[in-house]
């Protein structure tokens, strides 16, 4: 049965014939297919805040939680009309702007092959009028390849040649420590050769900075470890308005907030990551707290509400309105 | 554990690196926004939402039948505000390869600085010439829909356009013997009524319940929030897409308390029992959805919850 006849009324059907106009020939202008460039902006109090879409990349759902049977995360998946095979992972970067001061938090996948779905961050910034010479600062979360992997260009080079690096001391101890390569899980062991190559350009103009500091003026570090032994998050405040870059505190929010206990494959210490997780969530939930992450559905900004589902005290993730007034 | 992995790390408190102050002006504010369209694909055919944007108005007095403070609870819950209420609109345009359709358009011409009226001004930026529109479909004939038929000048805003209209709207607001049997807040339709369509006089066609538009497009009656609203089944061989119009005001208020009657509705028990029919369908189905007031991009699909209906936004890509 159709959609169209179960939808269909029981109106009275007034059956009047239809005024036939003559065909307008004319051939409709074929839509492009582009979409719309994916930057959004909003304010936080003098801040101005961009979020610029870098993309997706879709891998196999299986495998991706680690301590939850597949049915059972394609169950949440399919709540959300989301695909219950491959799991599609995007990524969002979020910049600040006050004053002189252009603050970008990761760095994005960077340079990607042409064909690849990720990698969009740069066109996407071009579109939005930010020119990666005029970044002042980046901020890192932790040192995952999409987050650090933007730092260079095509040539290798610094792709912020202007910009001060800020990290998580707690995560730079632990991947710039070549003995701890053994001690760490073995999916993860790739980033202590990737984190010397991506820093390489940044000689010198490299700060680390402890949790619950404040690292710029309005711009405070939040220890949430566990997804990286120095996962980090950042509050940006201005006056009386905050937001929270809540980083990977969640992968996609639809399954990930639903069940914080989840671990996930990229998860450096799941149990640690997980209660990080809950905690924050919770604080958030409570605060009432805007946020933006990094793997949320763009323009991956929005609030954190509790919620139950299948019997489990959860989170939902419920996106800001988008406006055209900045 | 990671906490002791983490502790075995070298404890660095390091001075920090100074770095060399670089000197610039702020970076450029421009552009302000992302141009307010959306795209994505319905089988062969290409679907468009386009903001038109949205006028701030009084959450008092919007819902007629439930207390306000319940009200306010209910916005909160998605994090919108107890006072001002943003009414937003946004227009779907389907483009099916042999007709580029638009569906209702918006709230036409506007004084200069205007939040509202964006349509014709946006759809250049997505590739979209009013002039090539083929076929404008009216879901109803309140202004928020209908005023844009007209350009600032008066003149048809898509002149080469067929308007399709459903037959029961446009009986009744054509019909002056109708004014004084309408709600009050509803009587100055019959008069724009007419002076948005001039421009199209012999170009309008009405359609009966059940009937195609265009090849692919099919009304449907949904009746009450006007005496002839209408939704829109938009079907490419398997793929399929239904244009909600005002079957729900701000899906985060009215699709989860689905009995609530808005200061809109023309019938509000009319309205809320086709709502409540047409939302368990979309749900049950699981079909995706596009609603003119819903928020941007404007399409996703409906869920079931404990009082009524979530709408979950499909996701961007």
């Amino acid at each position: 049965m159709t959609i169209a006849r179960r939808i269909a009324l029981a109106a009275p059907a007034v059956i009047i014939a239809a005024q036939v106009m003559p065909a307008l020939a004319q051939a409709p202008a074929a839509a492009p297919a582009g979409q719309a460039p994916g930057f959004y902006r909003f304010k936080v109090g003098g801040w101005t805040i961009t979020t610029v879409h870098d993309g997706f990349f879709r891998r196999p759902l299986e495998g991706f939680v680690r301590n939850a049977p597949i049915a059972e995360v394609q169950g949440i998946l399919a709540e959300n009309f989301m695909a219950t095979d491959t799991l599609a992972v995007p990524f969002t970067i979020t910049f600040a702007q006050k004053d002189a001061t252009l603050v970008v938090f990761d760095a994005g996948n960077g340079v990607t092959p042409a064909a690849a779905t990720n990698g969009k961050m740069i066109g996407n910034m071009a579109a939005a009028g930010i020119d990666p010479a005029r970044v002042s600062h980046v901020i890192q979360s932790h040192f995952h390849g999409d987050h650090i992997n933007g730092l260079l260009n095509a040539a290798n080079a610094a792709a912020f040649p202007n910009a001060e690096i800020i990290v998580p001391a707690a995560e730079w101890a632990w991947w710039t420590e070549a003995s701890n390569e053994s001690r760490s899980p073995e999916g993860q062991r790739p980033q202590f050769a990737n984190v010397p190559r991506r820093f390489a350009p940044y000689q010198g103009k490299i700060r680390q900075v402890a949790a619950g500091v404040e690292v710029l003026p309005g711009i405070t570090s939040i220890a949430a470890y566990g997804h990286t032994p120095g996962h980090t998050l950042y509050r940006i405040a201005d006056g009386n308005e905050q937001m929270i870059f809540v980083a990977d505190i969640t992968n996609r929010p639809e399954f990930m907030m639903r069940r914080p206990e989840w671990q996930i494959v990229f998860d450096f210490d799941g149990d640690m990551a997980a209660a990080s997780r809950r905690r924050v969530l919770d604080m958030l939930a409570t605060d009432r707290i805007r946020v933006t992450g990094y793997h949320f559905p763009f323009p991956a900004n929005g609030y954190v509400a509790r919620h139950v589902s299948g019997g489990v005290q959860g989170f939902m993730f419920v996106p800001a309105e988008w406006s055209s007034a900045v | 554990m990671a906490q002791r992995r983490l502790m075995m790390g070298t404890a660095l408190a390091a001075p920090l690196l100074a770095r060399a102050a670089v000197a610039q002006a702020p970076a450029p504010a421009a552009p302000a926004m992302a141009p307010g369209f959306y795209r994505f694909k319905l089988g062969q055919f290409t679907v468009t939402t386009i903001y038109d944007g949205f006028r701030i108005m009084p959450v008092q007095g919007l819902v007629r039948n439930a207390p306000l403070e319940e009200v306010q609870a209910v916005l909160a819950e998605s994090f919108l505000g107890p006072t001002d209420y943003r009414n937003i609109y946004a227009v779907t345009i389907v483009d099916t390869g042999r007709d580029l359709v638009v569906f209702d358009t918006g709230n036409g011409p506007q004084a200069p600085g205007a939040t509202l009226g964006r349509l014709l001004a946006t759809m250049p930026a997505a590739g979209l010439d009013p002039a090539r529109v083929s076929t404008v479909v009216i879901s109803h004939f309140h202004g928020d829909h209908i005023n844009g038929l007209i350009t600032a000048e008066g003149g048809a805003a898509f002149p080469n356009a067929e308007v399709v209209v459903p037959t029961r709207e446009w009986a009744w607001w054509t019909e002056a013997g109708n004014e004084t049997r309408s709600p009050a807040g509803q009587r100055p339709n019959f008069a724009n009524t007419a002076r948005r369509f001039a421009p199209y006089a012999g170009k309008i066609r009405q359609l009966s319940d059940g009937a195609e538009a265009v090849p692919g497009i099919r009304m449907h009656a949904a009746e009450g929030h006007s005496p002839g609203h209408t939704i829109w089944h938009i079907a490419d061989g398997a793929a399929e897409l239904v244009y909600l119009a005002d079957i729900t005001h701000r899906p985060e208020l009215i699709a989860r308390r689905p009995d609530y009657e808005t200061l809109f509705d023309f019938d509000g028990a009319a309205g809320a029992a086709t709502r409540r029919r047409v939302l368990d369908r979309m749900a049950a189905d699981r079909v995706r959805v596009t609603g003119f007031h819903f928020p941007f991009p404007a399409t996703g699909f409906i869920l079931r919850e404990a009082q009524g209906f979530r709408f979950v936004p499909a996701d961007w890509g």
